[in-house]
């Protein structure tokens, strides 16, 4: 329940905390691959390689993500990489944002901030 | 410049840049953004070329210097290495949370300790301490009379002359006033209910000279004194609030012996004027009323007024001795005749706070005595926990993590526990010192302002601090210099590390400690009790006494006085269970007996020394049947008996005379010049009998010789009147007052006792010294006891298989708890040792306050010695039986 509630507590994400967990959910990223994933979703402003390990380390800290040992198959230059993996209570927070943001997105629309139908 | 050197140059730029990175985080992250950023490099060749690559760096520059610092201020990552305060005192929080047993043990032992240490700080600041709540108080003296040079007297009053030679003096002296303290009848309106209050008659001046304003209403004004001066009176703030604190009373008459009276200020709440007696305790008034006689004028060199003067700002003592003192010859050689009288002036507090110093030092000592004996405990609970984490922090350290992190984590655990303990102890004792004020005498100097505030609180809290923090610095040093190899090292045969050693003298510490801080209870308990046992020379149980004056406003004749005084012992007699009735001018304990210088012409014990012939006595009337009534001893002849003969004046005397002037012969019958009559001839005291003091001022030790004589002789309106009775003394109270109402409707009954509770309250202050040295003492006794417990229960827990092996070999049980015995007697036997010096020097600071006890009285230092030594051994005989349930094979199995 608390652990829960502590959770919950964290919703709303940061921009950069949100597109970790997408990234994550999708499969086990190192630091460097989720920029670029952040990259390829065509946001403005991606994040430094700095702010993007130091929210991954805060992460870690509050159970959302975890260290991944070790790549299946490792190249070389993996090696020195560490790769990170969405927790359950991971999935659940970037749902529970997801699902806030939506509701988000509907409201603009009905707001007419966004044409409707858009996608 | 090939690809490959261009990374690798981007990568020591990159590294060089994660320096700006706190460690913990280089540690975790550093490879990784390295990582990120070479890829991100070689992308910028693949694309741009150097011009990428200088893009790259530049970005990288940016972002570490906003995200490295960043780190620093909001660390996203652990405390791990160097950590951080704030991380760190979580964490030490949540260390002390998780074994919440032991953290409450901890601060509720602190508080405690605290607390007593607060409201001994209390007291001793606020009396000692704290400038008295008047203007420029440092300025201000009391000035007394030295007759020592012809008589047995230190403090006596002044006379008129003295106060009007002090005022005219001029030079450093810029004001001086005289008071005199009495009783008045006070009531309302005239017929109302009559209460006795005690007023101080003063110079006009005094306010002004005190620099102190009424709140309400105001002071006198210069002219307000003297013959037909306008009958006005000053309240304190605590007697208007008795009477109901209406501001409407300025201005309405109220009743002083009938008299009426108007209010024309109140004082202030802070103003808490006290002055000494020249024989007895400080004292202090409800209300201020100015002199309608002219007091400086006359040439009556009789004492009988206080003295205050102010010295113009800034003068140092001595120059006001000195003009003092030239007063004093000026009145030794006008109304003496130069035999030697001299003026000398103390200053306000010293002069009030001078009877209660000694035990408010010897209690201070023995609160920083407990305050020590706190530290070092807390200091031995620290290493004990520091040592559970021996592993923790020897495998930290050698992991590279550097000492300052495990320093800091000792140090915030014990500035922590301190700074809980400090807060809990400083509100523990605000109600303590509550407590301690309404047990402390009633005469106590500044007694109303002893309270503990805000800025004492801060006081506490900060000793706590400083203790805790004092405490965590030896486990703390002993912490950062374990290594993974002495703790390897150590833990082969004996067990344990480096840490037992350092607790071993903790434990002899405190040890020392409680063993001063147990002899200095034992002899003020010791001498408190001898006190208890004292022979006062009078009963303590069955005697009710009460103050009844008859002033002369009532009854201004003295025949009535007398008469009435008959009326009052008839109607006191014949209430039923009381078997004696009798009166006096000043009870036992009180201090109130009037002084005067006799001899006895012709006695075999004259010396021819005039001054030491004619002794100073306390002179003490007295109606029949006193002695009978308070039990005191009749040694010789016999006492006064109802019937009196008008042409003998009878006197008892004490055996102190009898034994001066008798010291073979009998003194029954001799005679004593005292008076005169009408026509100037001598009268004299025939002495009838011998007895014992029924003391004056010391509860333990006889004071100035005494001489009773008959009131009824001498027109004395006596005041104190005593009865003997087989009931309960205290359930005769309402029938006394009933009595005397019938007897006469305008007399008022005040400071109704039992002889019991006289002893008590003069006791009072050595009661409560005794109580706080005592509780000190017991708690030093119990913390060097729970040292002594751990560290012999810690040391049998690593030298078990030690022990086993000298069971497996042939050793039995007993041996190997001896052996453990002997360990702890030898720490005991080093504590008590050290700690002998300390007696000495606890010995010269409580020698003021014994009484009948010397500081090294060997009695005391032998049982207090051994007590301790029993007390210690059992707290290491707990521990050590674990021994003799040892398994030999068991334990080495392990």
């Amino acid at each position: 329940m608390d652990r829960d509630r502590q959770l919950d507590s964290r919703v709303p994400l940061r921009r950069v905390e949100f597109h970790i967990l997408l990234s994550l959910a999708g499969g086990d990223r190192h630091g460097y691959g989720i920029i670029q994933d952040i990259q390829a979703r065509g946001e403005t402003s991606v994040p430094d390689v700095g702010t993007m390990y130091r929210a991954l380390a805060r992460m870690v800290d509050a159970g959302l993500i975890e260290a991944v040992e070790r790549r299946t198959a490792p190249d070389a230059a993996d090696e020195r990489r560490n790769y990170y993996r969405i927790t359950k209570p991971g999935l659940r927070v970037a749902k529970e944002e997801a699902r806030q943001l939506g509701a988000l997105m509907r409201a603009a629309r009905i707001g007419g901030l966004l044409p409707k139908g858009a996608k | 410049m090939t690809h490959d050197r261009l990374l690798n140059l981007s990568e020591r730029w990159f590294r060089l840049l994660l320096r700006l990175y706190p460690a913990d985080f280089r540690d975790d992250m550093g490879l990784p953004v390295v990582e990120a950023y070479r890829d991100r490099a070689r992308e910028a060749i693949n694309r741009r070329g150097m011009l990428g690559v200088a893009g790259v760096w530049v970005h990288a520059l940016v972002d570490a210097l906003r995200n490295g610092p960043g780190e620093r201020v909001h660390p996203a990552v652990s405390w791990r290495r160097t950590g951080n305060w704030g991380r760190d005192a979580e964490l030490a929080f949540r260390r002390l949370v998780r074994a919440p047993a032991m953290a409450a043990a901890i601060v509720a032992t602190l508080t405690i300790g605290l607390g007593m240490f607060a409201v001994v700080y209390t007291v001793v600041q606020k009396i000692l301490i704290e400038p008295m709540p008047y203007k420029d108080p440092d300025d201000l003296y009391f000035v007394w009379r030295d007759y020592r040079a012809y008589l047995d007297l230190s403090r006596g009053w002044l006379g008129g002359p003295d106060i009007a030679e002090l005022q005219k003096a001029g030079g450093v002296i810029e004001d001086a006033s005289g008071l005199v303290r009495q009783f008045r009848t006070f009531s309302m309106r005239e017929g109302e209910e009559a209460t006795e209050i005690a007023v101080m008659i003063t110079s006009p001046n005094l306010f002004d000279l005190l620099g102190v304003e009424p709140v309400l209403g105001r002071g006198f004004g210069r002219n307000e004194a003297g013959p037909g001066r306008p009958a006005v009176i000053v309240l304190t703030h605590d007697f208007w609030r008795r009477l109901g604190a209406d501001p409407a009373i300025l201005g309405t008459p109220v009743r002083l012996n009938g008299r009426p009276f108007t209010v024309i200020g109140v004082l202030p709440p802070r103003f808490a004027f006290m002055r000494n007696a020249s024989l007895g305790p400080p004292e202090r008034a409800d209300a201020y009323l100015t002199f309608d006689t002219n007091v400086t004028e006359g040439r009556q060199p009789e004492g009988g007024y206080a003295g205050v003067i102010r010295a113009r700002r800034g003068t140092s003592p001595q120059v006001v001795a000195a003009a003092v003192d030239a007063v004093g010859k000026t009145i030794d050689a006008r109304d003496f005749n130069g035999r030697g009288l001299k003026l000398y002036a103390v200053g306000l507090k010293p002069d009030l706070i001078a009877p209660i110093r000694p035990a408010l030092v010897v209690v201070g000592f023995a609160g920083v005595f407990l305050l020590l004996a706190l530290m070092v405990n807390l200091a031995s609970v620290l290493l004990a926990r520091a040592a559970q984490r021996e592993h923790e922090f020897a495998v930290s350290r050698a992991l590279g993590a550097n000492s300052t992190a495990v320093v800091r984590a000792t140090l915030l655990e014990g500035a922590l526990l301190g700074l809980v303990g400090g807060a809990a102890g400083a509100l523990v004792a605000t109600w303590a010192t509550r407590t301690l004020v309404t047990l402390a005498p009633l005469d106590l100097p500044r007694r109303e302002a002893v309270v503990l505030d805000l800025r004492i609180a801060a006081v506490i809290v900060g000793v706590g601090l400083l203790l805790g923090l004092l405490a965590a610095i030896m486990p703390a040093t002993w912490a950062a210099r374990t290594s993974l190899a002495s703790l390897l090292a150590h833990s082969a045969v004996r067990g344990g590390g480096g840490h037992g050693r350092l607790r071993r003298g903790i434990v002899i510490g405190q040890v020392a400690l409680s063993l001063v801080l147990l002899t200095t209870g034992g002899l003020v308990v010791r001498s408190f009790e001898r006190l208890l046992r004292a022979d006062p020379g009078f009963r303590l149980d069955g005697v009710l006494t009460m103050r009844i004056p008859t002033p002369t406003v009532f009854v201004p004749e003295i025949a009535d006085a007398l008469a009435l005084h008959d009326r009052i012992e008839r109607a006191l007699a014949a209430i039923p269970g009381v078997t004696g009735v009798s009166a006096t001018s000043s009870l036992p304990l009180t201090a109130r007996a009037g002084q005067n210088t006799i001899t006895i012409p012709g006695a075999p014990g004259l010396t021819g020394d005039k001054d030491r012939d004619s002794p100073l006595v306390d002179v003490i009337s007295i109606r029949a049947n006193y002695v009978e009534v308070m039990g005191m001893r009749l040694l010789a002849g016999r006492t006064f008996e109802t019937a009196r003969r008008e042409d003998v004046r009878e006197a008892l005397i004490d055996r102190h005379l009898a034994r001066q002037f008798f010291p073979t012969g009998d003194p029954v019958g001799s005679k004593i010049p005292f008076g005169r009559d009408q026509a100037g001839r001598d009268r004299f005291l025939t002495v009838v009998g011998v007895v014992e003091q029924a003391r004056q001022y010391d509860v333990h030790q006889d004071g100035r010789p005494q001489v009773y004589v008959r009131a009824e002789d001498f027109g004395v309106r006596i005041l104190a009147w005593v009865l003997r009775t087989d009931r309960d003394p205290q359930s005769l109270m309402p029938e006394v007052r009933t009595a005397v109402r019938q007897t006469d409707p305008r007399l008022a009954v005040s400071e109704v006792r039992t002889t019991g509770e006289i002893v008590a309250n003069a006791v009072r202050q050595q009661r409560v010294s005794a109580v706080l040295i005592a509780s000190f003492a017991l708690g030093a006794l119990l913390l060097a006891a729970m040292g002594l417990f751990g560290v012999i229960s810690g040391s049998v827990t690593r030298r078990a298989p030690e022990f086993a092996v000298r069971l497996a070999l042939g050793a039995d049980h007993a041996r190997v708890l001896r052996m453990v015995l002997g360990d702890g007697a030898r720490l005991v036997a080093i504590g008590l040792l050290l700690g002998v010096p300390g007696i000495y020097f606890a010995g010269r600071i409580i020698q003021g306050v014994l009484v009948g006890v010397s500081p090294l009285d060997p009695l005391t230092l032998s049982t207090v010695a051994a007590g301790l030594a029993l007390v210690a051994m059992v707290a290491c005989y707990l521990p050590a039986r674990r021994v003799l349930v040892l398994e030999p094979a068991q334990s080495l199995r392990q």
